[in-house]
């Protein structure tokens, strides 16, 4: 799986949470506080893409990320060693 | 996810993928049985076999062994849970009421004792009326589920307790959390809800930091844009403020507050919650809110207990001035230990150890092995790079018991930090 696919699946995910957001119009440079996702509207996303991917990520390694691009690359690390 | 169990958490369990509902996620249960996980479970649930007095005796989970303990982790701050008046204004309620209320508050569970309180709650408070509740959870959840509709907005400081989230979910009410304390940061999530209905959420003193709302400028930030104000002083109540209103009172804004929150299970040492406002709100509350119109009203002895505590605890400041005392001399015996106490201004002082969850529990394992009995914390209740230990300072803490705990706390904490 490429990164972009792994992007693409969690941009998705914002869209399907939030009435009033277009997942082409979302930056991956971007956090998803700035799209006016709260710490609630993150644990949705986060499960719903993680769920997808089929991989489980412990939630104590994304302390650190700051947007949707370095969520992509701990996603795909994870993708990339099958699962946790 | 055998080979770093410890680096999962209850958080990463709360979605369930089991096709049945009745049966958890298929890895929950491989986690729960690791033998690390199982390790630092055994901190959680532990039973205490006496009251939560400054000493008391706990039915140890680390060995299975009755222990004689310092009592750091309750959160009876002023003894009340024991006091001699309060237990025995408890027994002389329970004799003339009976056990529970047997009722709804609007049907046959309103005694005049939860009339009686309410009233000097409200008194108290400086506000009209009150609402009381079995649960102090129950009565934020049912306050902001009241209050908040579809299409409102319920801004809340990020460290705010779950029961203020869970309000929200239930309101329908769509949620923006504002970094903790940030006047700044409100500001941008109220610019958001502008020609709405606004709630803005925050806490006397925030439960796992034990730092103080920055009042004056959240308010000032509120004012500009007319928005509605919720302070949930569950740890500030009879201890913050010249007269032990609270923190609101401390800061000399409780008048400005539109609602105000408190727990009977902390400072009071019963169980239960009271909302306090103007008295057309808390009428229109009766008819909404779930958790005081929908529950059995609140146990009368307990009732009788926790008023009686209001009474011990505000007729003159020998309680709190017993807890401030007390909260100086710990505090500055931890300073000069040079552990890491956050921004702490109460009596809540966390110990933050970082992010080692092995190095969180061997500290709590020696530290009860030793005596003390301080519960460690850990992600996701608080950051994973912040676990800590949090001590719940009491007014019946004696010197002696304190330069004990200080000194189990050089040893395994201090030290082990060090090496």
């Amino acid at each position: 799986m490429t990164k972009e696919a792994v992007i693409e699946v969690i941009k998705k995910n914002i869209a399907a949470n939030s009435d009033d957001i277009d997942a082409a119009g979302i930056d991956p440079q971007k956090s998803m506080k700035d799209y006016g996702a709260n710490s609630l509207d993150m644990i949705e996303v986060v499960s719903t893409s993680m769920r997808e991917l089929k991989i489980k990520v412990p939630r104590s390694e994304l302390t650190d990320i700051n947007n949707i691009d370095q969520l992509a690359d701990k996603f795909l690390e994870y993708v990339n060693k099958g699962n946790g | 996810m055998a080979d770093k169990a410890l680096s999962y958490s209850l958080a990463d369990f709360f979605f369930n993928d089991s096709p049945d509902v009745l049966t958890p996620p298929s890895d929950f249960q491989s986690w729960i049985e690791n033998p690390n996980v199982q390790s630092a479970m055994r901190f959680f649930g532990q039973q205490l076999l006496a009251a939560p007095r400054a000493g008391t005796e706990v039915l140890s989970s680390i060995d299975g062994s009755r222990r004689k303990v310092i009592n750091m982790t309750s959160y009876n701050y002023l003894g009340l849970s024991s006091h001699p008046e309060v237990i025995q204004a408890a027994k002389d309620a329970l004799d003339r009421y009976g056990l529970g209320a047997s009722g709804a508050p609007l049907l046959s569970g309103t005694f005049d004792l939860h009339v009686e309180f309410a009233r000097r709650l409200a008194e108290f408070k400086q506000k009209e009326d009150c609402l009381l509740y079995s649960s102090g959870l129950g009565g934020n959840v049912g306050a902001i589920q009241g209050l908040l509709r579809k299409g409102d907005y319920l801004v809340l400081d990020e460290k705010c307790h779950k029961s203020l989230v869970d309000g929200g979910t239930l309101s329908m009410a769509k949620m923006l959390f504002f970094s903790h304390n940030d006047p700044s940061s409100l500001e941008a999530m109220l610019e958001k809800c502008k020609g709405k209905r606004v709630l803005v959420a925050f806490e006397g003193v925030y439960s796992m930091d034990g730092d103080l709302v920055r009042l004056p400028e959240i308010l000032k930030v509120c004012e500009h844009y007319k928005a509605a104000t919720y302070i949930d002083e569950a740890h500030s109540t009879l201890m913050f403020g010249p007269n032990g209103r609270g923190v609101a009172e401390h800061f000399g804004l409780e008048h400005e507050m539109g609602v105000s929150f408190g727990t009977l299970s902390k400072s009071f040492g019963g169980v239960g919650g009271f909302v306090c406002s103007n008295a057309r709100i808390i009428a229109y509350l009766k008819g909404y809110s779930s958790p005081w119109n929908f529950s059995c009203a609140p146990s009368p002895p307990v009732v009788a207990g926790a008023m009686k505590a209001l009474e011990v605890a505000t007729r003159d400041s020998t309680l709190r001035d017993a807890l401030w005392k007390n909260v100086a001399y710990l505090k500055k015996g931890l300073l000069d230990l040079k552990l890491d106490l956050g921004q702490s201004e109460s009596q809540v002082i966390p110990i933050i150890i970082g992010s080692s969850g092995e190095k969180l529990f061997q500290f709590a394992w020696e530290i009860q092995k030793r005596g003390l009995f301080l519960q460690p914390v850990d992600f996701p209740a608080v950051p994973a790079d912040s676990r800590r230990f949090r001590i719940s300072v009491s007014s019946q803490f004696t010197r002696e018991q304190m330069d004990t705990a200080l000194t189990i706390i050089e040893d395994v904490i201090a030290k082990g930090l060090r090496a």
